[in-house]
């Protein structure tokens, strides 16, 4: 009998009560084992196995799962890891028999992986996962089964990290730890080797502090860190973490917004940005995330080294004031812009285009807007680059930043010079060209060419152009005449700007193609653009052959004398063009050299071309001959950005059209849509395969739709751009019959965070509109309910209107000589006393000069009614009888007059402030503010300054009712803007509120105060500054009240009931406006 | 107190013709027909008063303080300003009762003392002065030309070369203080406007002494800051201002800086039409 079969035999008993399978596993494995094992191993093996069946009453499921390990075992094992291998599943057995299972299951397949010496390390951190319940031994025996896939991908120094990280869940959920874990080996997989640690140590971090993002973060955590730089991943989860190590419930969004942040940044300046970020990590995790997460945004604006100076101005801010520091790395300090915008060389027009705009009126006398250069290409009307500077008659097209220099002003420069060149446009009057005026410095050739265009031309200048066979020629060789004009004429009337002008002349000259590569008509024209850019002594041409470009060039410098006009440029253009078209358009294959012009004099060229025009033989406008290279248009010069002369005539004519006839319709007999669509077909000016897509009919008549919308559209009030606060206007409903929807105006305020200190910039979006209107009835009925109050007010406020002229005494000069001190004059006189002068009285006029406004408070905490002074039952005794009677006394008092509540007391105190105010003849305007978060201020207008009262504001108090949240300052900001329009010298800002501000986001969070009351108290603050007095009026003094704080020594009161407030309000009034 | 002054033009103050005002001026002096000078801030109303004061060899009456009441003479007569001010009252024009030693004296005023000798009255920016002073204007403006003196009981006839002129701004002044009709159709109204870019440049090299090429430099921004009027600026720069422009650029200060000092920060507070008039200046001086 074998040995195998020997043990089988003399075990047999011990399997009796035990299900079948455990007797075959063994049976197997004995049978299995016999030819690996030694007799004395084999026995040892299978009292390993017997043990491990008495141990509990389920132990024998591990047994068996020990007998079936044993064959699977990889051969390589020494001896001692079977020993240790048993001895882990006795002590795991002990335990828990279903984790023994698990254990000895995967065993085999885990051991070939993690080699024998890990082999204790593994079952250690199973066991660490097992607290004694069934949870925590099923997430054990996830991760003993997950062995083989799990050490695949990981090696088991980092799986001890991420034990630590599910037991760390497991204290939360098992449910997440189990996911995590079982997601785990991919996950892990997918990362580098290197890391695997780190991701892990972030992993055991998150989950201390926000255990619910670990599933975000197992599910979208690599790759977002793989978009950080491989070398720095480890130092960038160091920082993330260090959010987490904070308690801070958001550590997993720092993390995700720090690295996408960093997959917009250079890998290579990686390294940099976190090195910075490090720097800030010790005085606060949050600001050093910051920095990386809003990297991308301020790297737009300031060169990597300059970053270093950004990040240490923040440092300083950071280390005296946490808040204010973190602010400043959120982006959400005006400090930090200016910081930024110090430092920051390029120039945006955003910021430039207001001094600008009024630069370019003063030189042109025209009402021009400034605008990016991709708003024009938007509009779909034959412009397509979004970089480049342009006009179309109106407006002044800009590139949207400025930086190609490092330094601010000369990027300011630049961007001048852009401006000045199209300003000069309209200035020097590029556009005003007509074909039948007469060239001032030049003979007319213009009127004995043929005219070839068959329809009637749409525009003057497309008249001009019809002359020539080759528009494209014609179109480049008319722009360089035409800039040269202009440039010129800048530098004569611009002394100031010539310097910078030359200096990106130069730059131009400098950018320019090789000219002796071109073919032969091609180089003529570079030469002429170089020519232009006052670079005559750049000019290169074959030396033998000088006479038609000596000519060109002559022609083209005639343009820089005063007194150039749109039409010489127009006859120069023609003379050039008949000089290239003499030139064929060919690569030079003589082997002349390239040289620079010799002197010509001017006598002996013939710049008029007399031979050609007047009274000569007429001049022939040829078509280019065949066999030539085709003509290409020389390189753009950036400056002078493009110029559109027959697209400008158009739309001028269309606009001028659109003023006469109808808005909108271009009388026929002016253009027709053949001549549009003629001009569009054959302009030079207008790439139509790179402004539209589709075909040409489509394509065209989106153009021509485009085109007539914009000559529609009155020329936007370039003034609405230059109002502060900035805002825009928008009209809320399509144009159509019904009833205009209200106009509302956006505005934007900076809101104060008193954490740091200074304001977020352009934080708070205001919307003003006028509150719709209700019916009169309730004026009328609360007028009627106090008429008595009503009248004593009016009374109160007669009183205080001031008498016209008031007599003031004793002065040193006046109207007339006052007696008494006339008397004491002559006393002293007479008695050798020096005689006081003051012996004059004069009238002084008294004006009443006093703007004041009303903000009602809208929020939805005005919808509480206010408690009554008798409505408390507080007697004492429990007597049930006299308390339901004290209760039927009340719900009948409730039902004859209901509660009020805040909002009706503040309505029935702007009825009755009107009547008083009306009264009086002050200036006034009432507005209700609420809203819902920091971008949707409601401010609504129930009667604005210089607004008449009338039966509108009737209305509009009627749709006063509680609404949303209370953002105290943007609302008074916003007043104080209104304020600060009237001329009045007593301005007064009055707030009627029930004295708690609250919004979302107004604060650290819901329950938080402290930041709005700051704010509202720095918006009053800032009134004060305006020189205007402001005053809360609250109606509640059940102790919500929040005011009292915010108000300080400024004025403040609470108003209990209304009845009172007829009496306090002429007392009040003077106070204030005296 | 009392901003007027009075003298007598002795010398011919530069005055440069932009139009037929002098004609215009000429012929309603011999009407008697009272003037009103319309016409933006240094536009030089004044300085025409002047120069028609003295080519109508006619005494004007400015009111400034403590001018003293010599008699009427020959040949050149004084011409009286007064700049007017919210302040300014009937009384100040007319005259009041001073104390002396002995009791009261009376003094006139400066429209008295006008009316009296036959002086050209010349009253600034009357607008801004109260309204009571039109009880006195409406008589001495129509047929009657007469100057009724309450405190003294006495009506004074005015002297035959005695006229009224008035100036007023229709630029800055508010709606409230608009001119009423009945008085501003008391006179006939001459309009004064900026002079055209070479006339302003003739004026600037007259009144400064810098050379011409620099006068056409600052009539050229004085122009193109004009063009800012009303977007941003409340008034035009003044021909005053592009005067003083060029006497500092006569002392040796840079244009751009004379420029700096003399328009952009004398026109307007706001950061941002500061900074776009300096950038018109750098456009144009060098």
């Amino acid at each position: 009998m074998s040995v195998a079969g020997e043990l089988a035999a003399r075990n047999r008993e011990r399997f009796e009560g035990f299900p079948e399978p455990l007797l075959d596993a063994y049976q197997t494995g004995l049978r299995a084992l016999e030819g690996r094992l030694t007799p004395t191993r084999l026995e040892s093996w299978s009292r390993g196995g017997l043990d491990l069946m008495a141990v509990s009453l389920r132990s024998w499921e591990s047994a068996a799962e020990y007998f079936r390990a044993g064959p699977r075992l990889p051969e390589a094992a020494s001896w001692e890891t079977w020993e240790q291998l048993a001895v882990e599943a006795a002590s795991l057995t002990e335990q828990s028999a279903p984790l023994a299972v698990s254990f000895l299951r995967s065993a085999p397949e885990t051991l070939a992986l993690v080699g024998p010496n890990h082999l204790a390390q593994w079952a250690d951190l199973g066991r660490r996962l097992y607290k004694g319940n069934w949870k925590s031994s099923s997430l054990a025996a996830q991760f003993y089964d997950a062995g083989p896939e799990l050490f695949g991908a990981i090696r088991v120094s980092q799986a001890g990290r991420l034990t630590l990280f599910l037991d760390e869940l497991a204290r939360h959920s098992y449910e997440l730890a189990a996911a995590c874990l079982s997601a785990a080996p991919e996950v892990l997989g997918r990362l580098d080797g290197a890391d695997r640690a780190p991701f892990l140590t972030f992993g055991v971090e998150l989950a201390q502090s926000s255990w619910a993002d670990s599933r975000l973060y197992f599910e979208r955590g690599v790759p977002l860190l793989q978009r950080v730089h491989a070398p720095v991943r480890e130092r960038y989860l160091l920082l993330a973490a260090r959010v987490a190590r904070d308690h801070s419930r958001s550590a997993f969004q720092y993390f995700e917004e720090g690295a996408a942040a960093l997959g917009e940044v250079e890998p290579d300046a990686h390294g940099p940005v976190i090195e910075l970020a490090e720097q800030l990590a010790p005085h606060s995790a949050y600001a050093a995330m910051d920095f990386i997460g809003n990297a991308p945004a301020v790297l737009e604006k300031v060169r990597l080294d300059e970053l270093p100076a950004w990040q240490a101005a923040g440092l300083g801010i950071l280390a005296a004031s946490r808040e204010g520091g973190e602010a400043y790395f959120r982006l959400q300090s005006s400090r930090g812009e200016e910081v930024l915008d110090t430092l920051s060389a390029r120039v945006e027009l955003a910021r430039v285009g207001e001094v600008l705009r009024l630069y370019a009126k003063a030189l042109t006398g025209r009402d021009i807007s400034i605008h990016a250069a991709a708003v024009l290409a938007e509009k779909g009307i034959g412009w397509v680059d979004e970089e480049r500077a342009s006009t179309e008659g109106t407006t002044i097209f800009l590139p949207e930043v400025m930086e190609r220099h490092r330094d601010k002003d000369e990027n300011f420069a630049a961007m001048k010079v852009f401006a000045t060149h199209q300003a000069a446009h309209l200035e020097f009057e590029s556009f005003a060209f007509r074909f039948e005026r007469p060239a001032t410095l030049f003979a007319d050739l213009r009127p004995t060419l043929p005219e070839r265009g068959e329809a009637r031309p749409a525009t003057e200048i497309e008249r001009f152009f019809d002359l020539f066979p080759d528009r494209t020629l014609a179109s480049d060789l008319h722009e360089i005449a035409e800039d040269a004009r202009i440039d010129a004429a800048i530098k004569r009337a611009y002394a100031g700007i010539r310097g910078a002008l030359g200096r990106m002349q130069r730059e131009e000259l400098a950018r320019r193609p090789e000219v002796s590569e071109l073919p032969l008509r091609q180089a003529f024209v570079e030469n002429l653009v170089r020519v232009s850019l006052d670079g005559a002594g750049a000019v290169r041409w074959p030396a033998g052959r000088a006479e038609p470009m000596a000519n060109g060039v002559a022609i083209l410098q005639r343009l820089t004398a005063a007194g150039a006009t749109a039409e010489d440029a127009a006859e120069a253009a023609l003379r050039l063009y008949q000089l290239a078209m003499g030139i064929r358009n060919e690569r030079d294959e003589s082997e002349e050299g390239w040289d620079a012009l010799p002197e010509f004099d001017e006598e002996s060229l013939d710049l008029d071309m007399s031979g050609l025009g007047g009274d000569g033989p007429p001049m022939d406008l040829g078509e280019a001959p065949d066999g030539e290279a085709d003509y290409e248009s020389p390189q753009e010069i950036d400056f002078r950005g493009e110029f559109k002369p027959e697209l400008v005539q158009l739309l001028m004519k269309l606009r001028d059209g659109a003023e006469q006839g109808e808005a909108g319709q271009i009388s026929p007999e002016q253009l027709t849509e053949e001549q549009l669509r003629e001009l569009l077909e054959k302009s030079a000016e207008i790439d139509l395969d790179a402004l539209l897509e589709g075909d040409l009919q489509q394509t065209t008549g989106m153009f021509l739709s485009n085109l007539l919308k914009e000559a529609g559209t009155p020329v936007l009030d370039s003034d609405a751009q230059s109002d502060q606060p900035l805002s825009d206007l928008s009209t809320g409903a399509e144009e159509g019959e019904e009833p205009l929807a209200p106009v509302v105006t956006t505005y934007y305020y900076d809101e104060w965070d008193f954490r740091a200190q200074d304001y977020k910039p352009r934080w708070c979006a205001v919307k003003e509109a006028a509150l719709e209107e209700g019916g009169e009835e309730f004026y009328e009925e609360t007028l009627r309910e106090y008429a008595s109050l009503v009248s004593q007010t009016r009374k109160q406020f007669e009183l205080m209107k001031p008498e016209l002229f008031r007599k003031i005494k004793r002065l040193s000069d006046g109207e007339d000589v006052e007696l008494d001190p006339a008397i004491e004059w002559m006393i002293d006189l007479r008695t050798g006393v020096s005689p006081t002068e003051k012996i004059y009285w004069r009238r002084n006029k008294v004006e009443r000069d006093v703007a004041i406004a009303f903000l009602l408070d809208m929020s939805a905490s005005t919808d509480e009614e206010i408690a009554r002074r008798d409505q408390h039952y507080d007697d004492a005794g429990d007597d049930p009888r006299k308390y339901l009677s004290w209760w039927v006394t009340k719900r009948r008092q409730e039902l004859a007059a209901p509660p009020k509540r805040i909002i009706d007391l503040e309505k029935e105190a702007t009825v009755l402030l009107i009547t008083a105010l009306e009264t009086i003849g002050d200036d006034y305007g009432i507005y209700g503010f609420s809203g819902y978060g920091r971008d949707n201020v409601e401010f609504y207008v129930i009667k604005d300054f210089e607004e008449r009262f009338g039966e509108a504001t009737k209305r509009r108090i009627d749709k006063v009712t509680p609404i949303r949240s209370t953002r105290m300052g943007p609302a008074i900001r916003h007043a104080i803007h209104k304020l600060s329009a009237t001329e009045a010298k007593v301005r007064i800002l009055v707030l009627l509120s029930d004295g708690r501000p609250q919004d979302h986001g107004y604060g650290r969070d819901r329950t938080e105060k402290e930041y709005a009351i700051h704010d509202t108290k720095q918006a009053l603050n800032e009134a004060r500054r305006e020189g205007i007095t402001p005053f809360a009026l609250t109606v509640d003094r059940a102790g919500h009240d929040y005011l009292k704080t915010m108000c300080e020594d400024m004025g403040y009161e609470v108003v209990g009931d209304i009845e009172s407030l007829p009496r306090r309000l002429p007392a009040l009034y003077r106070r204030l406006t005296e | 107190m009392l901003a007027a002054e009075e003298f007598t033009v002795r010398e011919e103050p530069y005055y440069l013709p932009l139009g037929d005002e002098i004609e215009l001026f000429e012929a309603a002096f011999r009407q008697r027909i009272p003037v009103l000078l319309k016409g933006p801030t240094g536009c030089g109303k004044t300085r025409f008063v002047e120069y028609m004061s003295y080519r109508l060899g006619q005494p004007v009456t400015r009111i400034s303080q403590g001018g003293d009441g010599d008699g009427p003479e020959a040949g050149p007569r004084p011409f009286v300003t007064v700049a007017c001010h919210e302040d300014l009252t009937a009384s100040d024009l007319v005259g009041r009762y001073l104390l002396d030693t002995d009791g009261t004296r009376w003094i006139d005023g400066p429209l008295t003392r006008a009316v009296k000798r036959g002086a050209i009255c010349y009253l600034d920016e009357v607008v801004e002065a109260r309204k009571d002073t039109t009880v006195l204007i409406h008589p001495l403006t129509d047929y009657r030309r007469l100057l009724p003196i309450e405190k003294l009981g006495q009506v004074v006839e005015a002297a035959d070369g005695f006229l009224l002129v008035i100036s007023y701004n229709p630029g800055y002044q508010s709606a409230l203080k608009d001119l009423k009709h009945s008085t501003r159709q008391r006179f006939i109204s001459v309009e004064f406007t900026y002079p055209s870019r070479e006339q302003e440049a003739e004026i600037i090299t007259h009144e400064s002494g810098v050379d011409m090429a620099v006068s056409i430099e600052l009539a050229k921004l004085g122009e193109k800051v004009r063009n800012l009027k009303e977007h941003g600026l409340g008034e035009g720069v003044s021909t005053r201002l592009l005067i003083y422009a060029g006497r500092l650029i006569e002392r040796g200060i840079a244009p751009r800086r004379a420029a700096q000092v003399a328009v952009t920060w004398a026109l307007t507070d706001d950061l941002e039409v500061q900074r776009s008039i300096e950038e018109v200046v750098t456009s144009i001086f060098e």
